[in-house]
């Protein structure tokens, strides 16, 4: 019965949900990515018609799209730590898996949108603005690859009942990095397809 | 020393010792003629010199490499090394190819060697760090080739820790990064992108693996912190080296014809690359800070904290002055790069292969550490090359932001040459640091013959 | 039993209504990339609805709210440095 509280209150003790280790990584992460949106925006400075002529060929709706999915499989993946902090590994697996599905599904609309601009004959050296994009969308897939994998092994850990109410750091770890995931994609989307 | 087959490590730490010796002497050689133009001509050009320096540089500290994994790997996996005799016979291999080698590019002609040596079949020579005739890249081949599976075989019959995990992907990644030393191509472009999938994807990746995992095994020894925390430092480190080196190779092709972006990739992930240095430096502060015991071998801890700030302030800070394109647009090729060159090596590399070698000797001679009269030399010998690496830095430093401001800002911009002449004092003040970092490294060997009064290994 | 509820009423249930609000803010970000709006306010706009979206995951999702001042800092101030530079960035680029 207090296993709860202690989980709600180790938060309140201070750290974030799951292994210290990972939060070192998802700053690690976000800084990399911060210097890339903010390199993307001062290029734009420069080159403002470029950027604004460029951005009307891509397709926003996709992007849009997939901002709902990465939300909902973000809010999924919510759903399946509530439900390992009740103890239900079962439902979390099935939480995890459809957070997994909706990942699956954000990279198949992605890579839509690649194959159009490729076989556009677009490339990294088409101009600044299609380097951005290419770069930076390609840089957060792989990173949507990565949250993938690491959401799988946990499912599969929770699958062998190997998380309990009380024991389930792992997957909080595997959490806070999809929401990481998740969040840059969230300031992708107004800076890259939006702003103008 | 747990196992007996540990001890093939000792050949390998004195034959690097060694090879130190000489390419301090070397260096010297050069910072003399650095300012005294005909210094040894004709018998030692600058050229040859620079080779020998160099290379010896990156054969000293393959040897340190191989010698602590084998010290490292039969104590992480807790068995016998897979075949003691093979590793020592790799060893005088690889020793009398070295040497060779270095004979070779004293005494005959470059382009004579080159000839002998059939790199008119296969060329692979002439490019910087990877002088080498191609029957010793072939040779380096082999002997890491024996190293790995040696290696590998005692890992898998044995524990496997994230430690020796680790350094096996590292010394792995050495093996194969090198394989693009044989890859030549005549496109000037490609062959120097190509260069750097060796000389970077060393020393700003799989070094690095082979660097940290070196620093957490003595870390564990000297602190007694438990294994899980520093496990789990070393895979941050890692993961961070690995996201931040890869594509921070990009610094290096800002102007050599390859793409524009470039520029960006560059720039944007090799200003991270810092990090995992730093991370470096704190994970080693951390450790000893929170250590569990007074181990006795105190230069070794000494050398220890030693690696992570100097590597942080050779790779990490003296890297970042010049990585971003618009600053590496001014400082390419000057002596701020060799500023940075000299002491991202020493703080990384040859430091890290003395903080090993400094714990493991010792056990090897069957004590837990040097006597208290051996250690405080050791030490001193610690102070003295790392103050004068530091000083050899920052005159070169100087050096080159003179070199940037007479010879590409100024509104007249001088030539090479004539810029060179203004910035004799700094490359005096260079070679005089030279000479103190070279008694560092005699009182270094001294150390190791003090006797004393000295604990027996546990 | 007690300690489940207590869970459901302080993360499921504002979590939900997170989500609500990140897909009409979402909404919101789309249809003026749609209708191609442009110029200071809209694009401060956009960045504030940002801002707060990417506040709600960090807090809510990633359960930052629940730790200590430090570490909602260091997302706050990450959020704050770079949506603040993209702002500035966007008023260089009117000149
Ligand atoms: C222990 C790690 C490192 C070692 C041993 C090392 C060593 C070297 C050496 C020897 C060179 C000269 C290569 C040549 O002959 O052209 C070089 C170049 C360079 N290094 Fe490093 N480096 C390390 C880490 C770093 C890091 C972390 C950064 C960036 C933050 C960096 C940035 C650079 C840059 C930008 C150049 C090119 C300089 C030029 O344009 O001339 N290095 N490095
Ligand atoms: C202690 C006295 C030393 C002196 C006087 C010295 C001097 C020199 C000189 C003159 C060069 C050639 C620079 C050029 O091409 O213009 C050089 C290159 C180099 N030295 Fe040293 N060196 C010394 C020690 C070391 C040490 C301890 C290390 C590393 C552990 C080292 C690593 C290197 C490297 C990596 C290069 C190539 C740098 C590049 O390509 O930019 N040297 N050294
Ligand atoms: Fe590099």
């Amino acid at each position: 019965m207090s296993t709860q509280i202690l989980t709600l209150d180790s938060h309140k003790a201070g750290t974030p949900p799951g292994d210290l280790a990972i939060w070192f990584f998802i700053f690690a992460e976000l800084l990399a990515f911060g210097i890339f949106f903010l390199a993307y925006a001062f290029a734009r400075a420069n080159n403002v018609e470029l950027f604004n002529e460029s951005q009307q060929h891509l397709n926003r709706e996709s992007g849009a799209i997939n901002t709902v999915v990465l939300i909902t499989s973000s809010y999924f993946v919510v759903r399946a730590v509530a439900a390992i902090r009740e103890g239900l590994s079962r439902q979390c697996v099935y939480w995890l898996g459809a957070a997994i599905g909706l990942g699956g599904v954000f990279l198949v609309i992605k890579l839509f949108e690649f194959h159009a601009k490729f076989s556009a004959g677009i490339s990294l050296s088409t101009n600044t603005f299609y380097m951005f994009y290419l770069s930076l969308t390609i840089f957060h897939f792989m990173h949507v690859i990565l949250g993938m994998v690491i959401l799988a092994a946990v499912m599969l850990k929770a699958h062998q009942g190997g998380y309990t109410a009380e024991h389930h750091t792992g997957v909080e770890t595997g959490a806070s990095y999809w929401h990481m995931v998740d969040l840059l994609w969230i300031i992708l989307f107004p800076l890259v397809y939006v702003i103008r | 020393m747990q196992y007996q087959s540990q001890a093939v490590a000792k050949p390998y730490f004195i034959a690097a010792i060694g090879l130190f010796v000489g390419q301090i002497l070397f260096g010297l050689i050069m910072g003399l003629q650095y300012v005294m133009g005909d210094f040894l001509f004709p018998a030692i050009p600058f050229n040859v010199a620079r080779m020998v320096h160099t290379n010896l540089l990156i054969v000293w500290l393959l040897f340190g490499f191989m010698g602590a994994a084998y010290y490292m790997i039969p104590e992480e996996s807790e068995t016998e090394l897979f075949s003691p005799k093979l590793a020592l016979l790799t060893f005088w291999v690889f020793l009398v190819a070295g040497a060779l080698t270095i004979v070779g590019y004293l005494t005959v002609p470059y382009a004579t060697l080159a000839k002998f040596t059939f790199n008119d079949l296969w060329p692979t020579m002439g490019r910087e760090f990877l002088e080498q005739p191609l029957v010793t890249k072939v040779g380096i081949v082999l002997v890491a080739l024996s190293m790995l599976f040696n290696l590998t075989m005692t890992v898998l019959k044995g524990r496997k820790t994230s430690i020796s995990i680790v350094l096996l992907m590292g010394l792995w990644g050495l093996a194969v990064f090198f394989l693009f030393s044989f890859y030549n191509p005549s496109n000037l472009v490609l062959d120097k992108y190509f260069w750097w999938w060796t000389v970077h994807l060393w020393v700003e990746g799989v070094w690095e693996l082979i660097l940290g995992s070196l620093l957490a095994f003595v870390l564990i020894k000297v602190t007694g912190v438990d294994r899980e925390i520093i496990e789990k430092w070393l895979y941050m480190i890692i993961a961070m080296v690995l996201i931040t080196g890869i594509i921070g190779m990009g610094h290096h092709y800002y102007w050599i014809g390859t793409p524009e972006y470039w520029q960006w990739f560059g720039s944007v992930f090799s200003a991270l690359e810092p990090i995992p240095f730093f991370m470096m430096t704190v994970f080693a502060f951390n450790m000893v800070n929170r250590r569990r015991r007074e181990h006795p071998n105190k230069a070794a801890v000494l050398w220890a904290l030693g690696t992570g700030v100097m590597a942080f302030l050779g790779a990490g800070v003296w890297g970042f002055l010049h990585t971003l394109a618009p600053v590496n647009f001014y400082t390419h090729g000057t002596q701020i790069t060799a500023a940075h060159g000299h002491m991202a090596f020493y703080g990384a590399y040859a430091m890290v292969v003395m903080t090993i070698i400094s714990y493991a000797m010792p056990m090897l001679r069957g004590r837990a550490a040097n006597s208290e009269k051996s250690q405080v030399l050791e030490m001193w010998s610690f102070w003295l090359m790392t103050v004068a690496m530091v000083f050899i830095t920052l005159f070169l430093t100087a050096a080159g932001i003179l070199q940037v401001w007479l010879q590409r800002v100024s509104t007249e911009p001088l030539g090479f040459m004539a810029a060179q002449d203004q910035v004799t004092l700094f490359y005096w003040l260079r070679e005089i640091s030279g000479v103190i970092f070279l008694i560092g490294l005699v009182l270094y060997i001294i150390s190791f013959f003090v006797k004393g009064e000295t604990k027996e290994a546990a | 039993m007690h300690n489940i509820e207590n869970q459901r009423s302080q993360f499921i249930r504002p979590c939900t209504r997170v989500w609500l609000g990140l897909l009409a803010l979402t909404s919101v970000t789309y249809g003026i990339g749609r209708m191609e709006l442009g110029g200071t306010q809209i694009v401060m706009l956009v960045l504030i609805i940002t801002f707060i979206k990417g506040e709600m995951v960090a807090g809510f999702f990633m359960g930052l709210r629940n730790t200590s001042l430090l570490w909602r800092a260091i997302m706050a101030s990450w959020l704050v440095i770079v949506g603040g530079g993209i702002a500035i960035a966007y008023l260089v680029g009117l000149k």
